[in-house]
Order: C-alpha cells, then sequence, then structure tokens
C-alpha cells in the first residue's frame, strides 16, 4: 500500500516537473513579447515625449505586468534620488532582483544589459537607434523561443510523465 | 534649499567638497570640473584649486583631477540621466537644472549645415551657483523709481559676466512686484511684473514654479527666448514691467522698442563694462542712440563687495558707488 502511495507521487512529481517545464517554455515568448512592447513605449517616451529616462521607465512599468512590472519600477527607483544610480548600474540591479522571477533567458538579459550602457546618454535619434538594435534582437529570440515551444512544450509534458513512470518501474 | 546642488555631484567630488567649511561652501560661486584636470572652485572673485584630501591649495599639480567616471556620471546627474531631454540645451551649450544654477558645458561641437547640432565628448563643466541675496536691489531701487507717477523706468543692467546681474534682477522683480509699506513714510503698491526667463536663471523655475521668491505679482515664461517671450508678454499677461536677462541680439532690441512703445517698463540686463562700450554693440547700439533707457545700473564686484553706479538716460551719474560704499555682499545661502 505505501509503495502504491510512494509509486503515485513519484509519478505526480514527474508530471509536474514536465508542466512546469513546458509552461517555461510557454512563458518565454510571452515575456519577450511583453519586452518588446515595453521598449517599443519606451522608444515613444523618449523620442515624442521627452520624459526623462526615470519617469518614462516608471510609467513603462506601471502599464507592463508582472514580472517586467518590478524590474522596471525598480531601475525608475535605482535612477531617482536618492540612489541616482546610472542606467546601466540600476538595470544591472533590477535584473539581479526581478529576472529570475522571468521566464527570460541570458539572451534577452544581454540585450537589455546593452541597451541600458547607452540609454539616456546621446541624443534622440541615437537613442531611437539603440532602442531598434534591441527590438531587433528581441524580436530574434522571440521567433527562437516560439520555435522551442512549439518543439518542447509537449514534449516535456510527457516527458515529465514518462520519467515519473520510469523511475517507478525501475525501482518496483 | 541650501546647497542643493550639492547632489549633482558623483560621489568623489561630492566627499571632497561636503568636507570644506559650511561657511566656504555656501559662498561658493562656480565650480569647474574638467577631465583630467585640476577640479576649481571660485568664491568672492578668487580661485582655488581643491586637492584630495579636501583643501584649498593654489598649485595645480596638488589638486584632485576628476577623471572619465567622474564627468561621466556628473553629466548623467545633471541631464537627469537623459541626455536626449537637452538637445536644446546642448546645443546653446548650458544646462539650467532645478533650482536656478546653470551648468555651461565645454565639450566637441558637431556641425550640421554650417550651425551647431550637438554637443558631444563633453569634458568641462562650469557649475555657477544661483543663490538669493534678498535685499541686494535696496540701494538701487529708489533710482529706478519714477516716485510721482509710481511707474518704475526703463532700465540697463550693465557689469562683465559674474558681477551679479541675475541676482540683482532677482531681487528687483521681487521688490518691484511686492511693492513696500512704510519705507519713509509712504507706501509702494506692488506692480505685475513678467518674467522672460530664457535660461531658467532669474526664477530658477522647476515645472513652471519658480524656486526663487521673485514677488507676489509676478508672472514667469519659463524657457522662452526673450524676443519672442516679451512680444507674447505683452500681447497676454499685460505686465507693468518686464524684466529680461541678457539682452544683446537685434531682435531683443526690437521687443524692447516693442515693450517700451506700448508703455511697459522694461528692466534687462546685458554683459559690458560701460554704457559706450554697448552703443557700439549691433543689437543695442539703437537703443542706446534713442536713449529709450532711462536709467543704467552698472554692478561692479571687487573684494570689497558689490557696487553700483547708476546712470541716467543722458549718462550722468546719480549715484557714484566707490567700491565697499554700499555692499550687497552679505551672502545668506
Amino acid at each position: 500500500m505505501l509503495k502504491l502511495f510512494g509509486a503515485v507521487l513519484v509519478v505526480l512529481a514527474g508530471t509536474l516537473a514536465g508542466f512546469q517545464r513546458a509552461r517555461q517554455y510557454a512563458d518565454r515568448p510571452r515575456n519577450i513579447r511583453s519586452l518588446i512592447a515595453a521598449l517599443q513605449r519606451l522608444e515613444t517616451e523618449i523620442m515624442y515625449g521627452f520624459t526623462p529616462l526615470p519617469e518614462a521607465l516608471r510609467r513603462i512599468g506601471q502599464q507592463c505586468k508582472e514580472p517586467l512590472r518590478a524590474l522596471f519600477v525598480q531601475a525608475a527607483e535605482e535612477m531617482s534620488p536618492p540612489h541616482d544610480r546610472s542606467a546601466e548600474e540600476a538595470f544591472g540591479r533590477a535584473m539581479e532582483a526581478h529576472w529570475k522571477a522571468a521566464a527570460l533567458k541570458g539572451a534577452e538579459k544581454e540585450v537589455i544589459r546593452q541597451l541600458s550602457c547607452t540609454l539616456g546618454t546621446s541624443d534622440r535619434s541615437n537613442q531611437s537607434n539603440h532602442i531598434a538594435l534591441a527590438l531587433q534582437q528581441l524580436k530574434q529570440e522571440e521567433t527562437a523561443a516560439r520555435e522551442d515551444q512549439g518543439k518542447y512544450e509537449t514534449m516535456s509534458k510527457s516527458l515529465g510523465l514518462l520519467l515519473g513512470a520510469l523511475i517507478v518501474i525501475l525501482i518496483f | 534649499m541650501a546647497n542643493d546642488w550639492l547632489h549633482l555631484f558623483p560621489e568623489k567630488v561630492r566627499m571632497l567638497l561636503k568636507s570644506l567649511p559650511l561657511q566656504l561652501l555656501s559662498a561658493v560661486e562656480e565650480i569647474r570640473v574638467r577631465e583630467g584636470r585640476p577640479l576649481e572652485i571660485n568664491y568672492s572673485g578668487k580661485y582655488h584649486f581643491l586637492s584630495a584630501d579636501g583643501r584649498l591649495t593654489q598649485k595645480p599639480e596638488e589638486a584632485y583631477r576628476p577623471d572619465r567616471e567622474d564627468s561621466h556620471r556628473l553629466l548623467d546627474l545633471i541631464s537627469n540621466h537623459s541626455l536626449y531631454t537637452m538637445e536644446e540645451e546642448l546645443r546653446k551649450g548650458f544646462i539650467t537644472i532645478p533650482g536656478g544654477h546653470r551648468i555651461g558645458l565645454a565639450g566637441r561641437t558637431v556641425l550640421s549645415g554650417g550651425g551647431v547640432e550637438h554637443l558631444r565628448d563633453i569634458t568641462g563643466f562650469n557649475v555657477r551657483i544661483a543663490r538669493e541675496v534678498p535685499g541686494v536691489a535696496d540701494s538701487v531701487l529708489p533710482y529706478l523709481l519714477d516716485k510721482g507717477r509710481l511707474r518704475v523706468l526703463h532700465t540697463l543692467i550693465l557689469s562683465p559676466p559674474q558681477h551679479g546681474k541675475t541676482t540683482l534682477l532677482r531681487d528687483l522683480a521681487r521688490q518691484i512686484s511686492g511693492g513696500s509699506q512704510n519705507r519713509q513714510g509712504g507706501s509702494r503698491q506692488g506692480l505685475k511684473v513678467g518674467i522672460v526667463d530664457e535660461r531658467s536663471e532669474i526664477a530658477g523655475s522647476r515645472r513652471g514654479i519658480p524656486a526663487f521668491d521673485v514677488g507676489p505679482r509676478t508672472d514667469i515664461l519659463d524657457g522662452c527666448p526673450k524676443a519672442e517671450g516679451m512680444m507674447m508678454m505683452i500681447r497676454s499677461l499685460s505686465p507693468d514691467v518686464i524684466i529680461a536677462d541678457e539682452i544683446g541680439r537685434p531682435e531683443d532690441a526690437d521687443a524692447v522698442t516693442e515693450a517700451l512703445h506700448a508703455g511697459i517698463t522694461v528692466v534687462a540686463s546685458a554683459h559690458g563694462k560701460e554704457v559706450a562700450e554697448l552703443a557700439r554693440r549691433p543689437g543695442l547700439g539703437s537703443l542706446l542712440e534713442h536713449r529709450m533707457f532711462e536709467r543704467y545700473v552698472i554692478l561692479h564686484r571687487s573684494e570689497a563687495g558689490l557696487s553700483f553706479r547708476v546712470l541716467d538716460s543722458q549718462k550722468r551719474a546719480l549715484l557714484p558707488g566707490a567700491p565697499g560704499e554700499r555692499t550687497g555682499g552679505e551672502r545668506h545661502a
């Protein structure tokens, strides 16, 4: 009886792990999409609103959903007094704190990090170029992430269940 | 409000400045940051370098030299991390930050169509600290009033840079707008004052609200080009007195003429040492020729303090202020 209960537990754990994994594949393109939308809004704020960076980031953060919301709002906080950190530093700290919560990977992190080095340090046309470049890179990542989703999402789900079953068979 | 400009500076420089005696700190007029070269501070007309251990020195080799990091940080802080909002300012070569402090910039210019389009590689900063000195206009104001008709005379304030033109204008605005009571038995009504504050220095406005006391009946057109601003004022704000800083271009002269003919008093300032010198300048020459201004105030600041000379429209002296006779030099932080 106890054995059976244990076996069910193992299969359940395997299935949940598989679903978790699958959710990450599904979330990543969605998160990249919101990141793209956020950067597009940032471009508008810079090009047409002349909004200072901390305020622009705060506004964008408030329009985003979690986990990007926390990311942008913290970056804005870090850039405002009394911290007054540079954009690069502020994003570095915000990403440190909130990146894990998002289903994003190193490639997107690098894009944002590179963008943060130039944010606010040049004139508008230059800012626009940098944001456009970041957007392009993110779009590529999004395509790749969608392909991954198609390939691996359902597979992860069944793999989790099967892995659980395999363990159970091996142990018995 | 006191020393609110300290937070502008990057950590290292801020620490050095903070280590200065408070009294000295509240008298600082200019802080000059040049990348790779000695950090300089100016006060009461003298210059000093600041050493890495926070001492004042005259020897450049002992001085602290701000590095690339410092100048980047400083630019980042004064632009509120958003250089792209400062394109117009960069073209003009200075940024005015909330509080009315003006930061002159030096770097490499980028030209487009023969005009300066942008400033890049900014490595030189001249931070001019704006201060309110209430009462600095006390001794001048009586000479600028036409007591009988209760109005202010058309006035041009002259001095080389850094002698306190803007400080005087600010106090004049406050006093003209506020009026005065019980001085020598009479009371003077406040007048409607319009300030065309092209460089945001007179009122130090932040989001349209003046940081300095410029009087209760004062309207401010912040960041507005002077010539255009004066016309806008005349048309829409019905001021009794228009105050403008650093007039000099021909279109400024036209706008001043327009205002004078509209029956509005103009109190303006210009760079220069003598009235005669000014008459040779293309823009202002015609104004002087037609005796548009009824009073000229010539400022001179020496170690003894601020002194004034007031001339009438015929350039006859009304107030021969010897240096030190009336010092407006008591500084309030």
